[in-house]
């Protein structure tokens, strides 16, 4: 109170400031310092927010674009990536279809609804639909992929609870062209079969088209002319491959019969089964080529050795017989060309049964193939390896693979013995490989095979100018009880221009009957050597080989085989 | 004093109208820019659907129907095949050609005369109509 009264009292000055003290002048202090402390935090926190400012616009300008790049990634997002041949052409691919769905719960009159709804869209049934519309959920499937005409009609009924929703549906353009490399999908774009379920991840997370090696235009010549011998020869199927022997990759590949991807649904198990891998079959004198480049490259013989092949060979309840009996001595390019099978178990017998497994292993017979497919199949291999099994194999009869092996090994045996992994990717670039033969042995094959073409079983593949060089091959299936006779197994592989190889080509025919024009023959010369020739034919100016005068000098004097002189011989070995 | 708060006022007027017209103006362009990626990816999807249609009307199947029908192409076999060694290199040389150029070219191109009618080749090289029938 007394300090009141003094200021009240004493007249104001100015330049004298008040002066307080005791509980008021506390509590001004109290005041005067949380106000300063309030202000410098008030302070920090905006310097800190300026602080930000200028980081942002002055000192971080290089992370912030300099142009706006929103929906820059305008990019059309399909559910799959499409599948391309080796041209760039399309195989498979994505489109947006509407599905039709029902929300049953909107629907009105489910029995008037199915029935109207079945006047657009026949091939649904009316119970059915009448049944899903009647159902407790709130969605079910009517319809999925309806074509645009189908959508407006359906729109233009004017039902309500039915909606419309877009899923992508897998398109196969080429239809039943390369169904078994292609493979399919499900309903919900799952990878069921082919190169579909082999790159499943990929074609489902990647933009990229996947490439195959796959040539359109030769898968189509090879599909036609496979097609036309199985219809000459009244066969049950067949399949043919096309192989670049230098990279592995494979140019065609056909199984007939077969099935539009299209309409995966409806197709039976024979359509689906893909014979060119997933088939395994006891290959026949095909074989033969294994056989002897076996043996030169073991060195067990020379092409100017050879065999006496006059008696046939009986072992325990086996008689082992040829085909085209000479019943002489013959040498190893006589036993080739007529196929002998005496002379090819003699050859065999002389490497021995660890030496042919281990070639076998060695050229890739014993594993599934190294190709990018689910369908592939395993080699019937016997257990144990007993010297019968050595003898037949040496023809082909007692080991069963696919005619992808059998094309695989062959384009080893004819690019210089180099293994290469066959794949149905298109490759860029040299593809390594691990030398599997001597290449004087490829050299050696090449020629025989030549041989075979020119004057021995498989003449009717001799397409002028390509120098094709190949070897044919019978085999009786194998039935219930031993083997029959009648269902045979007629195959042709062969390499082309045989003095430097590019291509290798299978045709094989299963079941072919004897026909009048063929005399009654559905052997391999007659049944699968033909299609070969027409192949390479066609082909060739396709994959660029360029034929040759085959008579001239530096190539006749390349693929020289000297024929032992047969008389002398022949009668040294009686 | 009354004049620079005028001033102020003025300025601060014309930013906020500034400001109002920049963000119709982005919005406009965003709306644009949204319309025109709509249009894009229709186009792109439309163009998807044609690729398709393309390839199943280049089926080899399809093209191999339409040629017979209306081309009369045939197969290339190896007698329409040639090398380009087995082209004349070198024209015959016309007597007259010869006579009247001799002081215009040298001795090796005068052997080589610019107007020579080619010689036939030992091969057909187009492919015709008789030799289908």
């Amino acid at each position: 109170m007394s300090d009141a009264h003094q200021i009240k009292g004493s007249r104001l000055r100015p330049g004298k400031s008040v002066r307080l003290d005791g509980a008021a002048k506390q509590a001004l202090e109290v005041g005067r310092n949380r106000l300063i402390l309030a202000g410098c935090l008030i302070t920090l926190a905006f310097a800190a927010v300026a602080g930000r400012v200028v980081e942002l616009s002055a000192l971080r300008d290089h992370n912030e674009p300099m142009l706006p790049t929103a929906g820059a990634d305008a990019a059309l997002q399909t559910g799959r990536a499409d599948i391309v041949d080796r041209n760039g052409l399309l195989v498979a691919t994505s489109l947006r279809t509407p599905s039709l769905y029902a929300d049953p719960s909107e629907v009105l009159d489910p029995a008037r609804a199915a029935r109207r709804l079945a006047t657009v869209l026949t091939d649904l049934a009316v119970p059915e639909v009448e049944a899903k519309l009647r159902t407790n959920r709130r969605f079910v499937w009517l319809k999925r992929s309806l074509t645009p005409h189908e959508q407006y009609r359906v729109n233009a009924l004017g039902i309500p609870g039915l909606h419309f929703m877009d899923e992508w549906k897998r398109i196969y353009p080429q239809s039943s062209l390369v169904a078994h490399v292609v493979g399919y999908t499900d309903v919900d774009d799952r990878g069921i079969a082919g190169v579909e379920r082999a790159f499943d991840d990929v074609l489902r997370h990647g933009r990229e088209p996947l490439r195959l090696s796959v040539d359109l235009r030769i898968q189509h010549i090879v599909r036609q002319e496979l097609a036309r011998q199985i219809g000459l020869f009244e066969a049950i199927g067949g399949t043919a491959i096309v192989l670049d022997v230098n990279t592995g990759e494979t140019v065609a590949m056909v199984s007939l019969p077969d099935f539009d991807p299209n309409l995966a649904g409806d197709m039976s198990a024979d359509q689906r089964f893909n014979r060119a891998t997933l088939g395994v079959y006891e290959m026949g004198s095909t074989f033969k080529i294994f056989n002897t480049a076996m043996a030169l490259d073991a060195g067990t013989v020379t092409l100017k050795d050879g065999y006496d092949a006059t008696k046939p060979i009986r072992i325990s309840r086996f008689t082992i017989n040829d085909f085209h009996g000479e019943h002489r001595w013959l040498s190893v390019p006589e036993i080739f060309k007529y196929s002998s099978n005496i002379g090819s178990v003699k050859m065999a017998m002389d490497v021995g049964t660890d030496g042919q497994k281990a070639f076998m292993g060695r050229l890739g017979m014993l594993q599934p193939m190294s190709l990018e497919l689910p369908e592939r199949g395993y080699p019937l291999v016997p257990s144990p390896w007993r010297p019968i099994n050595t003898m037949t194999i040496s023809f082909g009869h007692g080991m069963s693979v696919s005619p992808m092996h059998l094309a695989s090994g062959v384009a080893t045996v004819v690019n210089g013995g180099i293994k290469r992994p066959t794949t149905l990717l298109k490759t860029t670039g040299r593809v390594v490989g691990e030398e599997v033969l001597k290449p004087d042995t490829s050299l050696a094959m090449r020629k025989l095979m030549r041989l075979v073409v020119l004057d021995g079983t498989g003449r009717n593949a001799d397409a002028l100018g390509y120098m094709v060089g190949g070897k044919t091959g019978t085999a009786e299936k194998a039935g219930g009880r031993g083997y029959a006779r009648k269902s045979l197994l007629s195959s042709f592989v062969a390499a082309f221009p045989v003095h430097d190889p590019k291509y290798v080509v299978l045709v094989m025919v299963d079941e072919p009957k004897g026909q009048k024009f063929s005399q009654g023959y559905a052997t391999g010369g007659w049944v699968a050597a033909p299609a070969v020739k027409r192949i390479v034919e066609r082909a060739a100016p396709l994959l660029g080989v360029a034929p040759v005068n085959m008579n001239a000098p530096e190539i006749r004097r390349d693929l020289l085989v000297d024929l032992p002189d047969t008389g002398g011989k022949r009668l040294a070995s009686f | 004093m009354r004049r620079v708060t005028v001033l102020w006022f003025l300025i601060a007027a014309c930013l906020g109208v500034a400001l109002f017209m920049v963000k119709y103006e982005v919005q406009d362009r965003e709306e644009r820019l949204a319309a025109l990626h709509r249009e894009i990816l229709a186009n792109q999807e439309a163009v998807h659907v044609l690729e398709a249609e393309w390839s199943y009307l280049n089926r080899p199947s399809n093209l191999e129907a339409m040629v017979r029908r209306h081309l009369h192409l045939v197969p290339l076999d190896t007698t329409r095949l040639g090398q380009i060694e087995q082209l004349p290199m070198r024209l015959p040389v016309l007597p007259d050609a010869e006579s009247d150029l001799p002081q215009l070219a040298g001795a090796g191109e005068a052997a080589m005369p610019a107007f020579a009618p080619p010689t036939p080749l030992p091969r057909p090289l187009t492919i015709s109509l008789k030799v289908r029938q």
